[in-house]
């Protein structure tokens, strides 16, 4: 796994995410183009088809980087209607010309789902909940406008879509750290990571280091299962949920949400829980970097 | 029919709420557009029931239920959320909210939801 196949992951992953609640907004299929690397060296606003509306909704927490939805103003308000027609409200008013602002709020609401969508894929991907902040809206008449709403980013990915027969793009701003922590995540924390142009984005040892005194969470996971989230709240005090590990089972030993290996609980003298670990995940050359890492 | 605050910074959707809930036969007592508002509004308003966003500017879903519940333990809190914030939602159930509904929804699964929670 390098950057390149971590970039595309994300991408896919995020435009999958967009495309099915799109279809749940407006009941009907969505066309979705391929994920598009874009140059490093060339803003993803240069080309745009203006009047631009934008929506875009960052990521504040777990990840940093930025999801950037372009459309055109019919598009918007193609937006607007299938969110007021999904939720059986009146479509807002303007059926031309200007967004009234209640139609640029439809559109800023359809976004955030879409990326709360998108950030619940991409929790999954890096093992970490990935939360998003409100989402704004842009118009804009000029793609210099565009360029300067936005911080520029080593790497960014292009989604088209097309929606209501109007054209749409996804764009995803992505900083190095983001592309660091996907491509281990995705489970080659051992190699060095290669941008899309084949220069090199960071160096394992300057990783190594940056990494040494960062703290993370460290838990012991006795089980799993899953329960229907509707479930969940109404489960009273003395239920029992089964879980898919036997009582002799070894436990697993999670490092922010990376599977790190496994073990037994001991009871320490002190009374405390604690785990002796058995194995280590994948040892090798690699996994001697991993201990010193959470060491 | 009960008394009910809107909280949600998108204009677009505390209108769509507020014509659900109203359709359904509620009062809409006030609006929030965010956690700072609804907790401004909340002792001034009384609701009977409050349906709150979780990702909001200044004060989100969450830090507001919290705050909330302190206010009043009694407080009916349906949450309002979109896919993909299932944790923050088990959260929210675990502080105190009584039910949830996950955007985009149909009038019938928010009415659902509103009536459940007002017992």
């Amino acid at each position: 796994m390098n950057a390149r196949d971590a970039l595309m992951r994300l991408g896919a992953s995020t435009a999958e995410a967009i495309a099915k609640v799109l279809e749940t907004i407006g009941g009907a299929p969505v066309e979705r183009g391929e994920v598009t690397l874009l140059p490093a060296d060339e803003s993803p606003f240069a080309v745009l088809d203006v009047p631009a509306v934008a929506a875009s909704v960052a990521y504040v927490d777990g990840v940093t980087g930025g999801n950037v939805l372009l459309m055109t103003q019919a598009g918007a308000r193609a937006i607007a209607i299938a969110m007021s027609k999904k939720t059986g409200a009146r479509p807002p008013a303007g059926a031309s010309g200007e967004l009234s602002e209640l139609e640029l709020s439809a559109v800023a609401e359809a976004a955030n789902q879409m990326m709360a969508a998108a950030a619940g894929a991409t929790s999954v991907v890096l093992g970490q909940e990935v939360e998003i902040g409100p989402p704004r809206t842009w118009v804009f008449d000029d793609a210099a406008a565009a360029r300067e709403a936005f911080d520029t980013t080593p790497h960014a990915t292009s989604t088209t879509f097309r929606v209501g027969g109007e054209p749409c793009r996804l764009v995803q701003l992505i900083p190095n750290a983001f592309v660091v922590r996907m491509t281990r995540a995705l489970g080659e924390a051992g190699e060095a990571l290669d941008a899309p142009d084949g220069e090199a984005v960071v160096d394992r040892r300057g990783l190594d280091e940056a990494l040494r005194d960062i703290r993370v969470r460290v838990w012991a996971e006795l089980g799993r299962t899953r329960v229907p989230l509707a479930r969940a709240p109404g489960l009273p005090a003395g239920a029992v949920l089964e879980l898919d590990r036997d009582a002799e089972d070894p436990v697993d030993l999670y490092v922010n949400g990376l599977r790190f290996g496994s073990g037994r609980l001991v009871l320490t003298e002190e009374g405390e829980w604690a785990l002796r670990l058995l194995e280590v995940a994948g040892r090798g050359a690699d996994d001697r970097d991993m201990e010193g890492a959470v060491e | 029919m009960a008394r009910i605050l809107v909280v949600d910074d998108a204009a677009f959707m505390r209108k769509v709420l507020s014509d659900a809930l109203m359709a359904g036969g509620h009062e809409v007592a006030g609006e929030a557009a965010n956690g700072n508002e609804a907790l401004e509004r909340f002792p001034d308003v009384r609701p009977d029931l409050t349906t709150l966003d979780i990702t909001m500017p200044d004060k989100d879903g969450l830090a507001t239920l919290r705050e909330l519940m302190t206010l009043d333990p009694d407080a009916r809190v349906v949450i309002v959320s979109a896919l993909g914030q299932e944790s923050k939602v088990l959260e929210a159930i675990k502080l105190g909210a009584r039910d949830f509904v996950v955007k985009p929804f149909d009038a019938e699964r928010l009415l659902g939801a509103v009536e459940k929670a007002l017992g």
